[in-house]
């Protein structure tokens, strides 16, 4: 079950995705980054929700078949709308998008989204960090348009088990080193009780000297 | 001959001009002259009204018209971090300016945050381009200056002509006079001037450029974009008449002062 | 007359011009002048730099743009219509990268871009572009490094070397005479330098260069290093110039020895 969380610390935002690429109840590969880079200081993890088709297990029988798109083809199609908008903005302005500013452009997008014939059921954690007040700031969006900034966030089933966690273990003032070991604590405690769990994840960190992947 | 190419906006003249836009220009040097000037921590416009007859109702004037302060003729809020100057045709003026609301309010629906001022002078310039492109439309016969903040490039002051050009001035004039008051400016000007000495330098330039012996309030516009550190955005203010009047008087009572202690 | 805004603007002549192509060249000719040169593994764009005026912020003017992480753009002609142009190109950048998941290669974007100007040409109630480009750029997985040109009538062409502009024709006759195959970096550089001072009689202040060394690998020459360009080519012109003198000089001599030998010999001859 796809499973996603994000926290914020002293000068950094880590976010952090499974790697499992399923299909209704048949994994295809453990190897997925569910984390786009959308920029030089900007972190976005994606994930589908579990979509309406979903409930009941059907295979489309022609590539043509309008529930293809409720299945996670969705999620990246998403992404990458979001990405080649994003650099857009970057290469037109020569300054990029602060991470306030597309947190509210990608909520807005979903919004939009929702309100037509074929929503995306993408939920996204953004984490940027923001060369103009020099603050991380972590976004929590999920497909109904809903945009929060929090210290801490999480999607998927794995979030009934790691919010409270975050909760008792989130400290504004951590170093990396510390943020990873929250990290590593909610990792675990998913392993331990949900049914499915997924068993890699993809750590991304984003701070003033922008974005690099992290082996936990 | 020059007619053949003259009648129709929209054409390339066989030197490769485009006469509509040259006479737009033209248009826009006899019209009341706009100042801006760029400090460190602030930027001015001051502009040149021209009342066109005596019994001109200006009490709304008076009042700040639309509410923002101003006349509502040469000073416009475009946005929140963003005051307009116009010189040129007014009824053009009135609809780009409009055209630049809008902009800005899209803006901020779509990022939730005020719109970069160069984007702004970049999207109306966009406008005004397509004008001097597409067939049966005149150009735009204004130009404007943007005198704005953002946290990109902090205080910034751009001008906008009917061609669809833009350019990022320290401190630049449109209008009539606009030769007089920029060999003026480019005499005066200092970098990293504070609010106060650029409105001192703008009324300096203004009693020069303008045809009336006195300045007052009933000729003259004033405006100051600045940042509050309290609030942590900008701020705007278009000067009322009877400020404005106040701060002629301020000003006229220092320069006697200061000629009183050189002698 | 009502119904004259949706007539193409652009129509032939009797015999057989579209006269505001033609014209629009001439907008193109009065703009700056840009070149670009081809290397063995690298571009140059340069291009000519109005004088900023005193009070003019220099970040707003800008005469080589970007495309996309690969692929740089400098145009000449009428600015405002170069930055719609600009505009629609990058937008078209970002949009084959989404549907095809791949950058856009350089003549993609070349032939893309001419195919506005064209439309533009044809259409009705518009007039075309007043501009000309020269684009540069890597095409993704290869090493070698392209030049396109487009024009306002829409046609695109590849280059090893060109120049648009004012004072187009005798820059690209410069090139034409020095330009080599294989040239390394610093020659292509020196050759875009030499050919611009060709026309821009100010010198490095009025001149700017980028260099494209690879895919996505851009760089800005700054001041002093052009500077120290622009200073070696006038210290060559002047060796040059003092070689043709000694070389004079020493023809003289020698021919006036042959005339002082010829007189000395003559009467012994005889």
């Amino acid at each position: 079950m796809e499973t996603s969380f994000a926290l914020t610390g002293k000068g950094y935002v880590i976010v952090a995705a499974d790697t499992t690429a399923a299909r209704s109840i048949v994994k295809m590969k453990d190897d997925q980054d569910k984390i786009k880079e959308l920029g030089s200081h900007l972190l976005m993890a994606y994930s589908g929700e579990p979509g309406p088709s979903n409930a009941y297990i059907i295979m489309p029988t022609q590539p043509t078949d309008p529930l293809l798109s409720f299945y996670s083809g969705d999620t990246i199609q998403f992404a990458e709308y979001v990405e080649r908008n994003i650099r857009l903005y970057q290469i037109r302005h020569l300054y990029p998008l602060r991470p306030s500013a597309a947190a509210s452009w990608i909520r807005r997008s979903l919004a939009v989204s929702l309100r037509s014939r074929n929503a995306f059921t993408v939920n996204l954690l953004i984490g940027g960090y923001d060369l103009a007040d020099h603050k991380p700031t972590l976004y929590w969006i999920d497909y109904l348009g809903t945009v929060v900034e929090v210290p801490f966030a999480a999607h998927g089933y794995g979030s009934y088990f790691a919010l409270s966690l975050l909760d008792r273990y989130h400290n504004p003032d951590a170093t990396l080193e510390e943020g990873l070991a929250t990290l590593k604590r909610c990792i675990n405690e998913v392993s331990k009780r949900l049914v499915v769990s997924p068993d890699r994840y993809k750590v991304k960190v984003v701070d003033k000297d922008g974005v690099r992947e992290v082996e936990l | 001959m020059a007619r053949r190419y003259d009648s129709r906006t929209t054409i390339f003249s066989p030197e490769g001009r485009l006469y509509q836009i040259e006479y737009a220009m033209e248009a826009i040097s006899h019209a009341g002259t706009v100042l801006g000037v760029l400090a460190k921590d602030g930027v001015v416009l001051a502009a040149e009204k021209r009342v066109t007859g005596k019994l001109l109702d200006l009490s709304s004037a008076k009042e700040g018209g639309g509410g923002y302060g101003g006349s509502g003729e040469k000073m416009f809020l475009i946005n929140s971090n963003v005051i307009g100057g116009v010189a040129g045709i007014t009824s053009d003026a009135n609809s780009l300016v409009n055209y630049a609301r809008s902009v800005a309010q899209r803006y901020l629906l779509q990022y939730n945050q005020d719109i970069p001022v160069e984007q702004l002078a970049q999207r109306l310039c966009d406008m005004k381009q397509g004008y001097t492109q597409y067939g049966g439309l005149r150009p735009f016969g204004v130009s404007i200056l943007y005198a704005g903040y953002d946290p990109h490039y902090r205080f910034q002051l751009y001008h906008s002509d009917p061609s669809g050009n833009y350019s990022g001035w320290k401190a630049t004039c449109i209008g009539a006079n606009n030769g007089t008051a920029q060999s003026l400016l480019k005499q005066e000007y200092k970098d990293d001037m504070s609010i106060d000495d650029a409105i001192k330098l703008v009324l300096k330039v203004m009693s020069r450029t303008m045809d009336s012996t006195t300045l007052g309030s009933e000729k003259l516009e004033i405006a100051v974009l600045t940042y509050d550190e309290a609030a942590k955005k900008p701020k705007a203010k278009i000067y009322k008449p009877i400020e404005i009047d106040g701060l002629l008087l301020m000003h006229e009572m220092s320069k006697k002062i200061e000629e009183a202690m050189k002698a | 007359m009502s119904r004259s805004y949706d007539r193409a603007l652009t129509v032939f002549s009797p015999d057989g011009h579209l006269f505001q192509v033609e014209y629009a060249l001439e907008a193109v000719r009065k703009g700056t002048c840009a070149v670009g040169v081809r290397g063995k593994d690298v571009v140059i764009l340069g291009v000519e730099k109005k004088s900023v005026l005193q009070l003019q912020d220099p970040r707003t003017v800008r005469k080589v743009v970007m495309l996309d992480d690969h692929i740089c753009l400098a145009f000449a002609g009428l600015t405002a219509d170069g930055r719609v142009l600009i505009d629609k190109a990058r937008m078209e950048c970002q949009s084959h990268r989404l549907t095809v998941e791949d950058p856009v290669t350089v003549e993609y974007i070349t032939r893309h871009i001419a195919g506005i100007q064209q439309k533009y040409t044809q259409s009705g109630g518009v007039r075309p572009f007043g501009i000309s480009t020269l684009i540069v750029g890597f095409d993704p997985h290869d090493t070698r490094p392209r030049l396109y040109q487009t024009e306002p009538s829409g046609i695109y062409s590849a280059w090893k070397a060109n120049a648009i502009g004012r004072s187009s024709k005798t820059v690209r006759e410069f090139l034409e005479k020095n330009h080599k195959d294989d040239m390394t970096r610093e020659e292509s550089i020196k050759l875009t330098v030499k050919s611009l001072l060709e026309v821009v009689q100010t010198g490095a202040k009025n001149i700017e260069i980028s260099v494209m060394e690879g895919y996505g690998k851009i760089t800005n020459l700054e001041l002093s290093e052009i500077e120290a360009i622009v200073s070696e080519i006038e210290r060559e012109k002047e060796a040059e110039a003092e070689r043709k003198r000694t070389r004079l000089a020493a023809t003289a001599a020698r021919q006036a020895a042959m005339a002082t030998r010829a007189d000395a010999g003559q009467p012994s001859g005889q």
